[in-house]
């Protein structure tokens, strides 16, 4: 898929710009504070209506202005969507085809986006909230199901916590049996998430490991494991895993009822990147860190492309300049004529690829963006 | 700008009501001014009036003028069936059905412990008490699909199953007379999830 054209109004700097897009691969050139990321991000609020730096929607909007609109058109294999997110002081609203969609969970997924900055260099030595963040955000840009599952996991998960808080420290009977019920709703829930962040990881795995070995001309071996924080296996079928979980909580009861807290579930769980079967995040180099990254990155197109039946549009935020020559090829090799791609960097001569000399270039200036 | 009392007060009393901000309360405020005073009585009369002669009903807490309600008043209806709802909205949209000939039970919320409700906040001890000493054999719960309303269906249910009282939940999913094609991804995996035996 990839983005035709593309129009914002008083998002960030840009009081009202339109692009028209007609290459693969795009290159954005431009000083510090230009812009350049303002534009990534856009195209990632189309993908997931978030920012992926920021929680606040408000801080998107161009200072001194009431609203904020990104409008894109995106050109499918066999349709076109037109899409659209409007941003004010009142919230969030998004439209597909001019519709507005009620559900986020309806929305997104309607463009698959999939970007790497130097942050997510973090990804990998980082901590556990991150790659939470990266798995839940990537599994729900693929299943609309597992966003609505996760988010009534989220709100059950609120619930069970604040029934814990009240129930320090002599329990009502009507407590107890609350607890009872809810504790089955959490483990419904709580399985569902479990099972499908470990497909997830599986599959994500198969990519990830091929292309690391590749990178690495096959001096190592990438893992992922899902780690849950309770004592369960994740692989296990469904029923298991919730009489797992049930005796868990069980064993948890007094302690999570003296700390008003769920002390075991998907949002403690973590994931575990291993090369050669050591854990990266404790063990690895610096460069073993950015290489495992990158093939977690690349691999995430792989898959986008297995379940969407299209590769997804690929943002590069500042990331080329920070990856040396030989990762960089391997990165471009693998999009090439492929991907959709929009490359941000201060200096185009900093990467030197066929990919960049045939790309179309944008200068970012002041919040303008002029096609070279 | 300073408004005369009568109408500030007014316009704060407007403010009062759900879903009415300065803005809509200052139109409403000074709307109510042209009109006819009559008009303006009567309306003032309907508003006490209803405050003062509506109660809840004292068997099924439905809202009533007379108590027990027109409902569990009404000697046609079905005694060994009750189905219990969240709120007295429900209860309207069920009799507008007419499908439904039994009586209610309006719980007037649902289990939220964010909310700081529990089970004892809303009707439920006493529906505990009327399913004793009345003829109920059978218990529709048809509290919202939401986390809430599950958490009180179940809540319920499992009080009940020591009493061998018949419990059933009313089916959700998709709407009837929705079109597949139209449902979307979420409400259409949700609907395959809790399909039926047929
Ligand atoms: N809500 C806003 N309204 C107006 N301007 C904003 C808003 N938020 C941020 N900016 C401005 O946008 C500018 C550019 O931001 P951006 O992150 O896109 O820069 P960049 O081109 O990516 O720079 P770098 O090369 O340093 O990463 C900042 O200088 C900031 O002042
Ligand atoms: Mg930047
Ligand atoms: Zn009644």
């Amino acid at each position: 898929m990839y983005v035709k054209n593309i129009r914002l109004k008083q998002y960030r700097n840009y009081s009202d710009i339109a692009l028209q897009i007609e290459n693969t691969v795009n290159v954005i050139v431009g000083e510090n504070a230009q812009g350049k990321t303002n534009l990534m991000e856009a195209i990632h609020m189309l993908a997931f209506a978030k920012s992926h730096r920021t929680s606040k929607d408000k801080e998107l909007i161009g200072w001194n202005h009431e609203f904020a609109r990104i409008e894109a058109s995106v050109e499918r294999e066999q349709r076109h969507v037109d899409l659209e997110v409007i941003l004010s002081a009142k919230g969030k609203k998004v439209k597909k085809n001019g519709i507005e969609q009620k559900k986020l969970s309806e929305y997104i997924g309607a463009c698959n986006v999939v970007m790497f900055a130097p942050e997510d260099l973090n990804l990998v030595k980082g901590g556990p909230n991150m790659r939470r963040r990266f798995i839940d955000m990537e599994i729900g840009q693929i299943s609309p199901v597992y966003l609505h599952d996760l988010s009534k996991y989220q709100r059950i998960l609120k619930q069970r916590n604040q029934l814990l808080k009240g129930m320090f420290p002599v329990p009502s009977r009507e407590q107890e049996l609350t607890l009872e019920v809810i504790d089955e709703q959490y483990i419904e829930a709580a399985v569902k998430v479990i099972q499908r962040r470990y497909g997830f990881l599986q599959q994500l795995e198969g990519w990830a490991s091929e292309i690391h070995t590749r990178i690495t001309q096959g001096r190592e071996q990438l893992e992922l494991q899902y780690d849950p924080s309770a004592n369960i296996h994740a692989e296990m079928e469904a029923s298991a895993l919730a009489e797992q979980l049930r005796a868990e909580l069980e064993r948890r009861r007094e302690n999570e009822i003296r700390r008003g807290l769920s002390l075991a579930g998907p949002h403690r769980d973590e994931m575990k990147l291993l090369v050669n079967e050591r854990d990266v995040q404790t063990y690895g180099s610096q460069g073993q860190q950015r290489t495992a990254a990158l093939s977690l990155k690349m691999a995430e197109i792989e898959l986008i492309r297995a379940y969407v039946g299209e590769y997804p549009i690929l943002l590069l935020d500042d990331v080329l300049s920070e990856l040396d020559q030989h990762r960089q090829s391997h990165l471009l090799d693998a999009i090439q004529g492929k991907v959709q791609t929009f490359v941000t960097t201060t200096s185009i001569e900093s990467i030197k690829h066929e990919t960049i000399e045939r790309a179309t270039v944008f200068t970012a200036r002041q919040g303008q963006l002029e096609k070279q | 700008m300073q408004y005369p009392t009568p109408i500030s007060q007014l316009i704060d009393s407007f403010m009062k009501l759900p879903g009415i901000g300065p803005k809509t309360a200052g139109r409403l405020a000074f709307y109510v001014l042209d009109m006819k005073e009559d008009d303006v009585l009567e309306f003032a009369k309907a508003l006490v009036n209803a405050k003062r002669e509506l109660t809840y009903c004292s068997v099924c807490h439905h809202i009533t003028d007379t108590d027990p309600c027109y409902i569990c008043q009404d000697k046609q209806r079905d005694r060994s069936i009750v189905c219990v709802v969240q709120d007295v909205k429900d209860v309207i949209a069920m009799e507008k059905m007419r499908e439904f000939s039994g009586l209610y039970h309006v719980l007037h919320g649902a289990i939220s412990p964010m909310d700081g409700i529990g089970p004892e906040d809303i009707n439920v001890p006493d529906l505990l008490t009327r399913l004793q000493d009345e003829q109920i054999q059978e218990v529709i719960i048809a509290t919202n699909p939401t986390i809430e309303g599950e958490a009180t269906a179940m809540y319920i249910s499992k009080l009940l199953k020591p009493t061998g009282m018949k419990v059933t939940r009313i089916a959700h999913g998709l709407p009837i007379g929705g079109d597949l094609e139209y449902a979307d991804e979420v409400t259409l995996s949700k609907a395959i999830e809790g399909r039926r035996e047929l």
